[in-house]
């Protein structure tokens, strides 16, 4: 098991936003956390990064607890998150967001080797390489979001509503993407809105309301599920 | 009222020398508020106490003052990698005021400290290389002022290197874009605040060491410093070296047609005027952000 996250319970001040979520990832595997808008998705990843301290429950990746390290020690230890709207450095080129995402040592050593894997799987931003990150297109900047987190040579991949403000061409063009990731063995954890692309394309799903795992199941299977057909398919 | 071109010119020459030195000086300032976005009103009180520094090093080991640099360049850096792990780490996610309250607290604290240490009379080194004057025509330009200015511009121009050329730059000009993200590519965010609070005094000690090649310090000495390089922070936005070079610049001719046709004892109200005309007219500085 790559990631086992067991019984988190999460507050944000006062208030409880996690309740006992507890779910897993294996090694290879693209594993969905779907859910509507303030379920808790980026919450979940967020706590995984290091950004929020669960009160309670374990955090276990590749055989180490990892709850209660900082966002750089997490970053470190091989997960990479691309974070909900994307955070480039937006006064950084393509090229130096790129190097920026290779900053821990172990990736540091196969920087160039890695810039070049990440051009040829994104074309688009070697041509732009020296563009400046805020000038690029909505489309663009995503795929520049996920190439920085793929710089790290990540064990996992946390990928956070990569959809999200983007056209519908371009949404399915970063799920292609996603796509081609997964076939080249990358595991990754995404977390999207866009229940019914989040599925498709998943080995397994988790569907998170009000801050609690309510089904868990194969991607295909939550898919043709009844509740979640109902409740976020609107079929 | 009749003015001499010879004066005008040599005000205006005067005033661009001691410009590359407040650009300098400011950059120090200029590179912590940019990266941290911390506001540190005891700044000033920094290059007064380096100063003192220069002076005390230069006159027990009997140096000429500009190579105490060799001393000062590294006890700046950890100076400053200390106050910011005691001081400013404590504040840095605090509001604007709770910043300004303990900085100006560190301002009078340096200051007291100076007064106590070597009163209030002022204090020059004793030696120094840079003897002698160049002529220029008309204009005399004392060399201990020109080899200043050079510096300045050359450490301004290398930083400015550092800062687009070399992956260290690129860490930290994307720590200043996002901090939280730099926190997630695995920058030790904290860690780089101090190492860059730290550079940051280094620059000042640079400084220093030449200022008082041509200057005396006394314990207010600071308080012009700090004004300077938050006006200059101001002019100059976060536009880069280049930003912060032109606006020292404009303030050190503005302070050199000032005595030219006025009174060189109001020369600090010049600088304050351009502070105020900046904020009202151009808020965002001459230079806008990046």
């Amino acid at each position: 098991m790559l990631l086992e996250v067991k019984n988190i319970d999460v507050y944000y001040g006062m208030v409880q936003v996690l309740w006992g979520i507890s779910f897993n990832v294996e090694k290879g595997e693209l594993v969905t956390i779907v859910g509507s808008n303030g379920a808790g998705k980026t919450r979940t990843l967020l706590t995984i990064a290091g950004m929020k301290k669960p009160r309670s429950g374990r955090i276990i990746f590749n055989g180490k607890e990892i709850n209660g390290l900082q966002p750089h020690q997490v970053a470190k230890k091989g997960i990479s998150l691309v974070p909900e709207g994307r955070r480039l450095f937006p006064n950084l080129t393509v090229k130096e967001n790129l190097l920026m995402g290779a900053y821990i040592k172990k990736a540091r050593e196969k920087r160039d080797e890695t810039l070049k894997e990440v051009f040829e799987l994104f074309p688009r931003l070697e041509e732009r390489k020296n563009q400046v990150a805020r000038t690029l297109s909505g489309g663009e900047a995503q795929m520049l979001a996920i190439a920085r987190g793929l710089m790290s040579r990540p064990l996992l991949l946390m990928l956070d509503e990569p959809s999200l403000g983007l056209a519908p061409k371009l949404v399915s063009e970063v799920f292609r993407s996603i796509e081609k990731l997964k076939k080249v063995g990358t595991t990754i954890l995404l977390v999207e809105q866009n229940v019914a692309k989040g599925l498709e394309i998943a080995d397994r799903g988790y569907v998170l309301e009000n801050g609690r795992i309510v089904l868990q199941g194969e991607g295909k299977e939550l898919l043709v599920n009844e509740k979640v057909r109902k409740a976020y398919l609107a079929i | 009222m009749f003015v001499s071109l010879n004066l005008l010119l040599q005000n205006i020459a005067n005033g661009l020398l001691i410009g590359c030195v407040y650009a300098l000086v400011a950059m120090g300032l200029a590179l912590q508020f940019g990266v941290m976005n911390v506001i540190n009103f005891a700044h000033g009180e920094f290059v007064m106490l380096a100063m003192y520094i220069t002076f005390f090093l230069s006159f027990s080991l009997g140096i000429p003052g500009e190579l105490t640099l060799l001393f000062t360049f590294p006890i700046y850096f950890v100076f400053g990698y200390v106050v910011y792990k005691l001081v400013i780490d404590k504040v840095i996610d605090a509001p604007a005021v709770s910043q300004i309250g303990i900085t100006i607290g560190l301002l009078i604290l340096l200051q007291n400290l100076a007064l106590a240490a070597w009163k209030a009379e002022p204090k020059a080194v004793q030696s120094t290389f840079l003897t002698g004057k160049i002529n220029l025509g008309s204009v005399v330009v004392p060399v201990s002022r020109l080899v200043t200015a050079v510096v300045s511009v050359v450490v301004l121009f290398l930083l400015n290197w550092v800062l687009n050329k070399t992956y260290f730059g690129v860490s930290v000009r994307a720590t200043s874009d996002d901090m939280r993200a730099a926190a997630l590519m695995g920058v030790n965010v904290r860690r780089m605040y101090a190492v860059v609070f730290g550079l940051g005094c280094s620059i000042i000690a640079i400084a220093a060491a030449f200022i008082m090649t041509f200057q005396q310090v006394n314990p207010l000495a600071g308080l012009t410093w700090g004004l300077l390089s938050w006006v200059i922070v101001a002019m100059g936005g976060l536009g880069g070296v280049t930003g912060v070079l032109a606006s020292g610049l404009i303030l050190g001719v503005a302070e050199g047609l000032e005595i030219t046709f006025w009174d060189p004892r109001a020369s600090t109200a010049i600088i304050y005027l351009i502070f105020i005309l900046v904020l009202w007219f151009k808020p965002k500085g001459l230079f806008g952000r990046r």
